[in-house]
This record gives C-alpha cells, structure tokens and sequence, in this order.
C-alpha cells in the first residue's frame, strides 16, 4: 500500500496519472475520485465496486446494487473484498482525494478495506492531510510506503526539465529563481509554465514574479487569467460555483456558445481543468484553482452570484439532480425554496440512501432562516434513524404548519405527514394508528406536475408495504398479501426496487396460517432472489424474508439449515430496524433452540421477544401464541412458578385462547399434574378455543398424548400421537414434537398402526441424535459416511419388516431398498441384517434402545 | 474548552492579496514583512473553518496563536509557533 499524503497543489493527482498511465503496467487499474463533500459513503463505496468490477471485467455478471437507505456497510466492505480476491493477475486500487471522504465511520471501513486486500493488490491513497487509518500493522509489516510533500516537491534539476518539456526558454539563472520562489511547489510551477508559454519576455516574468511578496498561487492565477482571452476568464470565473461542469451547463452560466471547446482547450493546455469521463463531456477545476476563482468571482461579481446559483439549480432541476438544485438553492439564498425542496424530496432522497447528504443540506440553513418546512425534514431523518419520540415531535410542528399552508402546499404536505405517522405507528406497532394514517391512500395520486405523482407514488407504495405489515400483524391476513402485493407492483412501476423487495420482503409473514409452509418458503426465496439481484442479500430490507425462510426450515426440522439463515440475517439486525423484526429473529432462534431441547437458550430468546414486545403500542393477535410459547419454555426449563406467575396476570380472553391452554397443560405436566393437563386441553382439542392455526392443535394433540402416557393410557396416548401426524403431514412439520418432547411417545406408537410412517421416520431423526450427521462424522471417515436416504432404510432394519415392507413404508422402490441396504452394508463392512444393527448401534446411527 | 471566542492571530507566509483576502472576511490583516498576519475573534469552529480554508488555498501556515487579553500584540517566535 501506498499513500501520497501532501498539500493541495503537490502533484498528487498528476503524479497518479502519469504513473498509471506508464507503458508496461500489468496490473489493472482501478481509480475511484472521492466527489467533493462526500457525505454519504454509500456513493463511495458503490462507485468502487462499480470501478472494481469494469477493471477486472466482472460488470457483465452481477447487477451493481443500488443505493440503499440502510446502507449496510461492513457488508459492503467484504464485497469488494471478495471481488478483488476473485480478481486474477493483480490490481492496482487507486483511491483519489481521500480526505474529502468526511462521513465519521470512513476511516474504520477503509482501515479493514485496506488491511485485508488480497496479496496481488496494491492500494495507491491520495489525501491533502493525513486521515486516521489504522495502518501500524501494514508498517510494521514493511507493506506500506509514505509520499509526502517533500518527496514530490520538484528539485531545480527537474523544474528546468519541466521547462524545457513545455517549449519554455528561460536562463539557467531564471530557472533557478522560479524553483526558489515556487519552493519546487508542482501547483505554483504548472501555474509559472502556463503564463511563461509563448510569454514575450520571460526572464522579465520570472524577476517580476521573484520580487512580489504575493503568496505563490494567488499571484500566479491572476496571471494565468489575466493571460486568458476575456471569454475564457468570464467561464472560468462563472463556472467556478459548479463542483463539475459541462459545456450546456458552462453555456448556460455564460450566456454564450461554444463553452465545451474552450473547456477542452483547457484541458489540453494542463491548465488545472481535466475531463471526469472518457468522453470528456464532463469537467472539474483543479481544487485549489477552483477555490481561488470562486473568492475571485465573489470579489469581482458579487451581484451576479445569486442569479448564476438559480441558473444552475434549474438546470440541474431539468436533470432530475435533487440535491445540486437544493445546494444551489442554498447558495443562492432563496432559503424558503430551498426549504420547500428539501421538505418535498426529503423522503426521496433517503430512499435513494442519501440521508447524510440530507443531514448536510439541513445543517447549511442558518440559524435565522429555520423554515417551518424542515420539521418534516426533521421528522423524516429522526424516523430513518430510530428516534422515534424526536419524529413524534417533528410530525407535530409539521402538522401545525401544515394547518396554515397556502393550500397548493397543503394537500402535499398532509399527504406526506401521513405516510411519516403511518411509519411511525407501524415502527411502534400502533396497528390503530396504522389504520387511520391510511386513510390517504382512498385518494388518488393527483398533483400539477409529474414530480408531485412521483412523490405521491413513492409514498403511496410505503404506506401500502406499512399497511400490509401492520395487517399481518393483527391477523388481518388477506388484506395483508393484497396491500403488500399492491405496494410491490406500484413499486416496480415507480422504479423503486428498493420498496418492491420490501414489501415482497413481508410477503411471507403475510402468508402465515393463510398458506401452506411450501407456499411461504417459496415468496421467501423469490424476494431473496430479486434482492440479491440488487446486491441487497443481507441488507436489513430483506431480513425480514430470511427470517420467516429460517423459520419455515425450523418448523421442518431442518435445525442447521434454519440457523445458517438466521445468521444470514445477523449484520443486517444490527442496524436500526425497529422492533417488529428484531422481536421475528428472537422468535425465531428462540423456536431453533426449543426444537434442539435447548430450553434455557429458547428461554433467553423469547424473553428478548417478549421485552421487544412490550416497546410496540397496542395488542396484537400473535401475542397469545409469544406468551404461550415462553410459559412452556419457562416450565420446560424447570421454571414452572414463575410461568404460573405470568399465567395468572393474563387478561381472561387471552388466557383462554388454544396457545395459552397449551402453555398451562405444559405447566401441569412440568408439575406432576396430566389430568390437570388434558383438562385444560379439552376446549382446544374439541374446537372450541380459539386457536392460530393448526400447529396449535398439533402441540395440544401431543400434549394430550404425553399426559395419557404418564397416566398410563397408552391406547389414548398412540391415538392423540397418530392425529397431531395426520395435521403435520402436509406440511411435514417436525418442530411441534420436538419441542413437546414426544420422542417416547412417538416410539411408543406400533408401526402397523400409523398411516404417516415415512413422516415419523423423518421427526424421529431429528428427535434422536439431534444431529445425526454430526455424530456420524466423529465415527466413520467421510467417504463412509451414510446418505439420508440410507440412514432411512437403516432405521427399519431393527424392525421385522421385509425389504418389500420397508418400501412399502418408504414409499420407494424395492430397487431402491436393496441398492440402499447394500451400500449400507459395505459402508458399515457387514455382511448380514442383524450385525448391520448393531454395528449401527455401536455407532450411534442407531438409538440404543429403539427395537421393534 | 472554551466555547466563547476568543482572540486568533494566524500567520502565513507571504502577502495575501484581495481575492485570496475575501476568503477570511472575520479577519483583519496586515502585512509584516514577508507575512501576513490574520487576526479576528474566532470560537472554536471558526477557527478550524479558517485552517481549512487555508488547507484548501494552498497557503503556508507558519503559526497560529490564541492571545491572551494582556497580550493583544503578536510576538514572532511565540511559542505555539509551529
């Protein structure tokens, strides 16, 4: 790594570009230019990926992702790790202008960037003063090389070499003198080179120049203008407010034709103006020879400043480029305008993962011109970013405000007031809140002007994804999907990605109870799949997704592949998301270590539910199925006082739901008490209680059958067995008897007597051996090691059923049976049925005790 | 810290001319010998504005000194001198 850290005006930039584009250079090159006031790092960080992948040819695969309002980026950091390892043959990664990088977390992300890169990749970092990189251990290392300013400062040797370069005829003495006044600065040389080409004296020049007390970059600009034809120090001066220009714009702020010529001429003469792209449309100034002809055009046409800002905010208007027209807008001191802009994209501008520059903008007003308009800026930001008693607080203002707005402004501002309350209410679980905030959405999307429709669709898309959300909640399932649904397709029409996989995102919750676990997995991986066509994979938008796909493996007894996905979901919880899907994951991990019989974990986790719970307003119908499951798992974990504690501060409708029944028959088993279990399982069982959904029969069938075995009903206990299998088939749900402990139960029940008895195969192994894989690897070598559908065929062999029988159970084959039996065999080194068994048994393929 | 302003004197190296001036309009200047003396009441985040702004023209800092109300004048060689 290599780092040129010098003043403005040090050659860093030339000395890149002259180093870059050296004959020879085998490494591929990949050049990032910070933008001046880089506020938000995800523009940053895209742009480098993007760069990443045109170098090393990778843009033909993966779509680049768009930007984000939870930008997620540590995630961002290990991708452009990852590219840049698969990148063969080496890569020289040049980042430009790092200082101007100011958001705070910079330097940590760019710190892990630049100590992991790959070892074929070499890190160039330009930056006017030193940033704080922790580089020790790249130092220590010997890796990192340091350019400073008195490495480039040029010597008196090479000062003359530049002037010969540039056709300049100057004495050895004259040479001398410009190297001594300039210090060898590059900036002040290539300044000296410009006035001195085609000058009529130059020696003259050089003494003049020698004599003047000036500061070196002042007196040389002055000149190098003065030198100019009056039309290219008018567009220098003019076009100096722009951070880049291009020839309509230049035009534009001169009133004259012809600008892109004269900036190409610039360009080639090196006089401090270089072209952004390769079709050189676009331009920028040098920093330093921009800074100093905008205190220059201040001083010579102070009146004209305002009128020129407004000039470039209009075009950029036409160009759709929301936060230039607000900063020009601020420049040109038309503070309610602008206020009015900022108010009016606010929304979409943290859409656009912009918010910091939002922040930016918001911080430029003075304190004087505080327009009532910006609370809903306010309140927008303080929602972005979790702070939900501050947006609270905004909505308020804004409301006021908006009472007294001339009524053009009103109908916008209330449409927006409510899409930020809808939010708000939904963050805090609010569902009445919700409901009510909705109510907008009966309206069309009407407006004077396209950009009014887009707003209003923008927000109209967020409001349904809200709407959906807070339906599924309340249990309000198929207005639920619909809204969601809606919400998705609005937001492709929009070209908002980001809101489609949001609200495809929920779509899962949406589908639960409603739809079969299947059905649900399948939105899951169809919203994951559109995501990470975005590059959006473990982004926060799509947790949401993840979590509900973890859960529906979970369910299915399919423990580790849960739990990849659950940590799949982690980096994105870590951002601020609210507490509806953090409460999710916490179900979800919590319903993981249940179903390995974790009780103490699964305790842990729906505790952290339950406390997330109790931060969202209002009652919600899957309150009774989070409580049910936290009494049982506080009893299972021998803790049954205090589930009775909880149990009995319940409200009577709540504590006689199917959920809360189930967590009371648990506590009575816990204590010693089966009829006391299947009596408060009654109403479940008989249809009575209102229940969830059909997982709330399974638990109480198998509940009921746990409590006829212990009062020694086996005949009732094998009945209550077969019918929880009969509601699980569908689905294959493996956890409900996991997580009820039905092992026994389940081996107590005679194979001849089940009509689900591959399902049973299948709950059995997971019930036993937690991880059978796990336990196999430890006592066969890989290659040994049985296939599922091996290790199935295995489980019969105890049993006295033929080999016909066992495909019969199986629903396979006999071809199959025997093509398994067979490997098995050689696998185990057996030869016979009987020492297959207990070869098995030896090595816990088999539980010891399972012989029928 | 102290967050009321309080007295700056800055020097830099060289003489500042008006355009370069207007970019430090808080601060009065004065030409000694071959520097030029900038001074003005500057609270904390003034005065990193105007270090930067120096940054950013490319000037050459010599020294930067927060007077005492008793020593209003600047005294070369002071010992924040950097």
């Amino acid at each position: 790594m290599t780092i040129i850290s010098a003043p403005a005006g040090s050659g860093k930039t030339s000395l890149l570009r002259a180093w870059a584009g050296r004959p020879g250079q085998r490494h591929r090159l990949v050049l990032v230019q910070v933008q001046r006031d880089q506020h938000d790092t995800q523009q940053f960080w895209l742009a480098l990926l993007d760069a990443v992948r045109h170098a090393t040819g990778a843009s033909s695969g993966a779509e680049l992702p768009a930007a984000t309002p939870d930008f997620n980026a540590p995630a961002m950091v290990d991708r452009v790790l990852s590219e840049l390892a698969d990148a063969r043959g080496g890569v020289t990664l040049v980042i430009d202008d790092l200082h101007e990088l100011t958001s705070p977390e910079a330097p940590a992300q760019l710190t892990r960037l630049l100590t992991s890169l790959p070892a074929d990749v070499h890190a160039i970092v330009t930056t006017r003063h030193d940033v704080r990189l922790q580089l020790h251990r790249l130092r220590l290392a010997g890796e990192l090389a340091e350019i400073r300013a008195a490495d480039l400062r040029f010597s008196e040797r090479e000062t003359r070499e530049l002037l010969d370069a540039s056709g300049v005829a100057l004495s050895a003495a004259g040479a001398a003198l410009l190297h001594q006044r300039t210090e060898g600065w590059a900036a002040g040389l290539r300044l000296g080179v410009l006035s001195l080409a085609g000058h009529p004296d130059p020696e003259q020049f050089v003494a003049e120049f020698s004599g003047s007390d000036r500061t070196v970059a002042e007196y040389l600009i002055a000149e190098m203008l003065d030198r100019q034809p009056p039309d290219v120090q008018d567009l220098l001066l003019r076009t100096s407010l722009l951070d880049r220009v291009n020839g309509e714009l230049a035009d534009l702020l001169t009133g004259r034709p012809g600008s892109e010529q004269i900036l190409l001429d610039l360009e080639d003469a090196n006089a401090f103006v270089e072209s952004l792209d390769p079709g050189r449309t676009w331009f920028r100034y040098h920093h330093l020879f921009a800074d100093l002809l905008r205190l220059e055009l201040r001083r010579t046409l102070p009146a004209e400043i305002p009128a020129l800002h407004r000039r470039a905010a209009g075009w950029f208007t036409q160009h759709g480029q929301v936060a230039d027209v607000i900063r020009h807008t601020q420049a040109a001191g038309d503070w309610p305008e602008a206020a009015r802009l900022l108010a009016d994209h606010s929304f979409s501008l943290t859409l656009d993962g912009q918010a910091q520059t939002m922040q930016a903008l918001l911080r430029a007003f003075p304190p004087g011109a505080d327009h009532p308009e910006l609370a809903l800026v306010r309140a927008t930001v303080d929602l972005a970013q979790g702070r939900l008693d501050e947006a609270a607080a905004y909505l308020v203002v804004a409301e006021t405000y908006a009472e007294t707005a001339p009524p053009d402004r009103q109908r916008r501002l209330q449409v927006a007031i409510a899409s930020l309350k809808l939010s708000l209410a939904r963050r805090r679980g609010h569902l009445a809140g919700v409901v009510e905030q909705a109510r907008f959405l009966a309206s069309p999307v009407t407006g004077p002007s396209d950009e009014d429709i887009a707003l209003g669709s923008d927000l109209r898309a967020v409001a349904l994804m809200n709407l959906g959300i807070a339906e599924a909640w309340a249990l309000g399932l198929p207005d639920a999907e619909r809204h969601l649904r809606e919400g998705a397709v609005l937001a492709r029409e929009i070209g908002r990605p980001y809101l489609e996989v949001a609200c495809l995102a929920q779509l899962g919750f949406a589908s639960l109870v409603l739809h079969s676990f299947a059905t649900i997995r399948r939105r899951c991986r169809e919203a994951i799949a559109l995501a990470e066509r975005h590059g959006w994979g473990t982004e926060p938008v799509i947790a949401p997704a993840l979590i509900m796909l973890a859960g529906t493996m979970v369910w299915t007894g399919e423990f580790d592949e849960g739990e990849r996905w659950l940590r799949r979901t982690e980096p994105a919880l870590q951002t601020d998301t609210g507490p509806d899907l953090r409460l999710h994951a916490h179900m979800a991990s919590g319903l993981l270590h249940a179903g390995r019989g974790r009780h103490h974990e699964a305790l842990d986790e729906f505790s952290a539910a339950k406390h997330l719970r109790s931060q969202m307003e209002g009652s919600h119908a899957w309150d009774s199925q989070m409580t049910g499951w936290l009494l049982a798992t506080q009893a299972r974990a021998g803790l049954p006082d205090r589930a009775r504690g909880l149990l009995a501060a319940l409200d009577d409708e709540r504590a006689s739901s199917g959920e809360i029944r189930n967590a009371r028959a648990v506590i009575c088993l816990a204590e010693g008490n089966p009829a006391g279990a299947l009596g408060v399982l009654h109403d479940v069982l008989d249809g009575t209680a209102p229940v969830l959904g059909h997982v709330t029969v399974i638990e109480a069938q198998l509940l009921a059958g746990l409590a006829h075995r212990q009062l020694g009903d086996e005949r009732a206990a094998s009945q209550a067995a077969e019918r929880a299998l009969a509601l699980a088939e569908s689905d294959r749900l493996v956890l409900p008897f996991a997580m009820t402990g039905s092992a026994g139960l389940l081996e107590a029940l005679p194979r001849h007597q089940t009509a689900h008895a591959a399902l049973l195969a299948d709950i059995l192994d997971v019930l036993h051996g937690s991880s059978p894989a796990a336990r196999q690897q430890s006592s066969l070598p890989p290659a040994e090691q049985l296939s599922p559908g091996e290790l199935r065929v295995l489980r019969y062999l105890p049993t006295n059923l033929s080999r016909p029988e066992i495909a019969g159970e199986l629903s396979v084959s006999l071809n199959t049976v025997s093509t398994h039996l067979r490997s098995v065999y050689a696998k185990l080194q057996v030869r016979d049925r009987s020492s297959a068994v207990r070869r098995a048994r030896e090595l816990r393929l088999l539980a010891a005790g399972r012989t029928r | 810290m102290d967050a009321a302003p309080a007295p700056y004197m800055i020097r830099i190296n060289g003489h500042l001319g008006a355009t370069v001036l207007s970019a430090f309009p808080a601060l009065a200047p004065q030409h000694h010998g071959a520097y030029t003396v900038l001074t003005g009441l500057l609270d904390r985040s003034a005065l990193y504005g105007v270090l930067a702004e120096i940054e950013a023209l490319g000037l050459d800092l010599l020294e930067v000194q927060k007077l005492t109300s008793d020593r209003k004048s600047p005294e070369p060689g002071g010992s924040h001198s950097k």
